[in-house]
C-alpha cells in the first residue's frame, strides 16, 4: 500500500469505518466484525456531528487497554483527519442513507466478512504462542537483543501468576478443617438438636518462609539479570521472602526489594553492590549467612533457595559443611543451577560436586519453564 | 435477546445532555466520558473502567445509577469469589427445617423436594437480582474484577453476552431487565481479551488541573481560591513523582478539609507538614515528599 489510507478516498461512511477497522487490525489491533458493526451503530447514532465525540466512540470501541488507547489517536487524526469540511457533508448525507438502509442484506454481508477475519486472526494468534513458547524454552544466556524485552515482560506476566496462584493455594487449603464437634452442638440447640450449622475447627496455616542466595559473579552474569527480576516478583506476592546476593561478599537485599518500581530496585542494588560479576567464594559466603542471617531468617519450616552455578573458587569442604547447617535449619534447599539446562552437563566442578550430598533439590534455572518449575516444590508440602 | 434496558429517551438525547445531567448530580464529567456513557446506553454493552485506585471509577457506576434514577447492585471481587456469593445459593437451614415441619404431612418425596428447590429458598446475590430487577434495568457495578479469579471471569463473560443464568434445580432465569454493567480494574492483572472485547473501555487518567479544581469545587464550595489553586497545583506536582501510592480525588478532598478544619487559609510549609497525612497514606511517601522539598510545593 503506497498511500495512507484516508477517509476521502471512500465512497461512503460504512466503507469508511470497514477501511479504519481495517487500517487498526494491520497496526496490530484485535479488531473483529462485532467491534466493526458496534462502530458504525454508533456513527448512526449521532457521534458524527462533533469529530471528538466520534473519536472517544471509536477509541472506546476498538481499544481494549492503555495502550491501544494511547496508541490510537494519532491513527484517528491520520484517518479522519483535515480535508475534513468537504468530506464531512458528504458523510452526513450519505451516512444516513446508508445507516438506515442496515438491511438484512448488508448484514450477510458482514457475516461472510466475519469467517475470513476470524481465520486470519486466528493465524495470527498462533504465531503469537508459537513465540511465546519458543520463548519460554530459551536459555537466558542465549535471548537475542530483539527478544529480550519481550521476554522480560513475559516472565514477569508468567511469574507473578505463578506467585499468585500459589498464594491462592494456600488459602484454599485453609478454608476446609476438621469439624468442631463441640461448637457445633452448641449452634444446634437454636436448630432443635440438629446440627444445621456445621463448626470446622481449621489449622492456621504456617506461613511458609523463603530464603533466597542468588549468586551475582561473573560466571552468573547473563543469568543474574533475569534471576533478580524473579525474585523481585517473588517478593512482591510473598511477604515472607529474604533474599541475599553474594559473589566474594554477601550482601542482604530484602529491603531493596520493597519498592514497587523494579527500575528503582536495580539502580538501588547496583549501587550497592560493588562487588558485583567478579569472583565467586560460595562457602565464605554461606558462611556469612549462617553467621549473621541463619538464625533470624530461617525456621524449621522455611525453604532456601540456592540459584548459583556452582563454579566455586574457595574450598569445597567449606561449602558442604555451610551447607549442611543451613540445611538442619530449614524444610528444604533447593539448588537452581543455570547450567544444568545445557546438555551434557555433570556436576562435577568441585564446589557442585560437594554440595550435592546436602540438596534436596537440584534444578535448572535457565529458561522461564525451568524457573516456573519452582511453584511444584513450593506449594507441596 | 432480554430486552435492552429501557431508559428514558430524553436521559439520552445526546453527550451534552449527560455531561450536563451529571453535573448536576456533582460529577464532572469530560466529553471522552459523556461520550462513551451514551454509547454504552445506546449499545447497550458493558463498560470497562481501568485506571488507578482513587480516579473515581467507581464513582462513575453510582452517578450513573443517580442519574438514570435507577438501583446500583454492587458486587466487590476478591480472590476466591465464588459463585456461591456471586450468583446464588440456597438457604439450606431453612431447608432443613422445612423439611422437618414437612414430615408429618403426607407430602410425596418430590413433592417435598419440589418445595425446598422453590424460589422462597433461595438466596440472590448480586448477579442474580440484578437480573431479576421487576421495574426497571439496575446498574450492576462489578468492580476490581481483576481481583477475581479467572475462572470467575470466564463465568463473568458467559453472564455478559446472554444474560441468563442457569440453576439446576429451578431452571433457567432469564433478564427481566438487562443490567447496565459497570466492571472497574485496577489492573493488578491483565484481563482476558475476550471479557475485554465484549465491554467499552476507558482508562481513567488522573484529573488535569482544571479537572480537579472543578471537582473540589462541586464538592467544597466553599473554599477560598487561593487556597484551591495552591492545593490543586500541590497535588498535581506530587502526582509527578514516584511514590507508592500516588494520591487520588478522595485524597484530595481530604487534604483540602483537613486544611480547612486546621484553620489554614493558605498552603504554607508549615500547614502542609502538618496535614501531609491528609494526602499521603505511607511514611515512606511523606519522607519522599518531604525530602523532596515543600517549599517548591507551596510557591506562589
Amino acid at each position: 500500500m503506497s498511500e495512507r489510507p484516508h477517509v476521502s478516498s471512500y465512497a461512503s461512511i460504512t466503507e469508511a469505518v470497514i477501511g479504519f477497522a481495517h487500517l487498526l487490525r494491520q497496526e496490530g489491533w484485535t479488531v473483529g466484525v462485532q467491534e466493526t458493526q458496534d462502530a458504525l451503530v454508533a456513527a448512526s447514532n449521532g457521534t458524527l456531528d462533533k469529530p471528538d465525540t466520534f473519536k472517544y466512540a471509536l477509541k472506546a470501541i476498538f481499544c481494549i487497554n492503555k495502550e491501544e488507547s494511547e496508541r490510537f489517536e494519532p491513527f484517528f487524526e491520520r484517518f479522519w483527519g483535515k480535508r475534513k469540511g468537504a468530506v464531512k457533508s458528504r458523510i452526513t448525507y450519505k451516512n444516513q442513507s446508508n445507516i438506515q438502509r442496515k438491511s438484512p442484506g448488508s448484514l450477510v454481508w458482514m457475516g461472510q466478512g466475519k469467517n475470513e477475519e476470524e481465520s486470519r486472526e486466528e493465524g495470527k494468534n498462533v504465531s503469537g504462542a508459537n513465540k511465546i513458547e519458543r520463548l519460554r524454552q530459551t536459555d537466558f544466556s542465549k535471548v537475542e537483543e530483539m527478544d529480550s524485552e519481550l521476554l522480560e515482560e513475559l516472565a514477569l506476566q508468567l511469574w507473578k501468576q505463578m506467585s499468585l496462584r500459589m498464594k491462592r493455594r494456600l488459602k484454599a487449603s485453609a478454608r476446609q478443617g476438621k469439624i468442631d464437634l463441640r461448637q457445633t452442638i452448641r449452634a444446634s440447640i437454636r436448630f432443635g438438636g440438629d446440627p444445621l450449622d456445621l463448626r470446622r475447627r481449621r489449622r492456621i496455616p504456617r506461613r511458609q518462609r523463603l530464603a533466597i542466595l542468588l549468586d551475582v559473579s561473573g560466571s552468573m552474569d547473563k543469568y543474574s539479570f533475569f534471576l533478580l527480576r524473579f525474585i523481585w516478583t517473588l517478593r512482591a506476592h510473598f511477604e515472607q521472602v529474604e533474599a541475599f546476593i553474594f559473589s566474594t561478599n554477601l550482601v542482604r537485599i530484602t529491603d531493596y526489594l520493597d519498592s514497587k518500581d523494579l527500575g528503582r530496585t536495580l539502580a538501588l542494588l547496583t549501587a550497592r553492590a560493588h562487588n558485583w560479576s567478579s569472583g565467586t567464594k560460595i562457602g565464605m559466603c554461606l558462611q556469612q549467612f549462617n553467621e549473621h542471617y541463619a538464625k533470624q531468617v530461617l525456621s524449621g519450616s522455611s525453604t532456601v533457595i540456592v540459584l548459583s552455578d556452582g563454579l566455586d573458587t574457595g574450598e569445597p569442604e567449606l561449602l558442604a559443611g555451610e551447607l549442611a547447617r543451613i540445611k538442619q535449619r530449614t524444610r528444604r534447599l533447593i539448588w537452581l543451577n543455570p547450567l544444568k539446562g545445557m546438555q551434557g552437563y555433570e556436576p562435577i566442578a568441585k564446589g557442585m560436586s560437594a554440595a550435592l550430598p546436602e540438596i534436596d533439590v537440584f534444578n535448572s534455572a535457565h529458561n522461564l519453564n525451568s524457573l516456573l518449575e519452582l511453584e511444584n516444590y513450593l506449594t507441596h508440602v | 435477546m432480554p430486552k435492552p434496558p429501557f431508559i428514558v429517551k430524553d436521559l439520552i438525547k445526546d453527550t451534552e445532555t449527560i455531561t450536563r445531567g451529571l453535573s448536576q448530580l456533582g460529577y464532572v464529567a469530560d466529553e471522552e466520558l459523556a461520550t462513551i456513557l451514551f454509547l454504552m446506553l445506546r449499545l447497550g454493552k458493558p463498560l470497562l473502567l481501568e485506571g488507578h485506585p482513587g480516579v473515581g471509577k467507581t464513582e462513575v457506576a453510582n452517578v450513573l445509577a443517580a442519574y438514570l434514577n435507577t438501583d446500583i447492585i454492587r458486587l466487590q471481587c476478591y480472590e476466591g469469589l465464588d459463585v456461591n456469593s456471586a450468583v446464588y445459593e440456597w438457604n439450606y437451614q431453612k431447608q432443613l427445617l422445612s423439611i422437618k415441619i414437612q414430615e408429618a404431612t403426607d407430602k410425596t418425596e418430590a413433592e417435598k423436594e419440589a418445595h425446598i428447590f422453590g424460589e422462597e429458598f433461595l438466596l440472590k446475590r448480586p448477579l442474580l437480582q440484578s437480573i431479576t430487577q421487576p421495574k426497571r434495568a439496575p446498574v450492576l457495578l462489578i468492580d476490581e474484577i481483576d481481583r477475581a479469579d479467572e475462572e470467575f471471569e470466564a463465568f463473568l463473560l458467559e453472564l455478559l453476552s446472554a444474560f441468563q443464568i442457569s440453576i439446576p434445580e429451578l431452571g433457567t432465569i432469564k433478564a427481566v431487565h438487562r443490567p447496565l454493567v459497570v466492571l472497574t480494574s485496577n489492573r493488578t492483572r491483565e484481563l482476558s481479551d475476550a471479557l475485554k472485547r465484549r465491554c467499552l473501555y476507558h482508562w481513567v487518567h488522573f484529573p488535569d488541573e482544571g479537572k480537579e479544581r472543578r471537582i473540589v469545587q462541586k464538592h467544597l464550595p466553599d473554599i477560598e481560591e487561593q487556597l484551591l489553586t495552591r492545593v490543586i497545583r500541590a497535588v498535581q506536582a506530587i502526582r509527578q513523582q514516584k511514590l507508592e501510592k500516588t494520591p487520588g480525588i478522595a485524597e484530595t478532598l481530604d487534604w483540602v478539609q483537613g486544611l480547612q478544619a486546621l484553620g489554614f487559609k493558605e498552603l504554607t510549609e508549615e500547614a502542609m507538614a502538618k496535614s501531609l497525612g491528609c494526602l499521603l497514606k505511607s511514611a515512606k511517601d511523606i519522607e519522599r515528599v518531604k525530602a523532596e522539598g515543600l517549599e517548591a510545593l507551596t510557591e506562589p
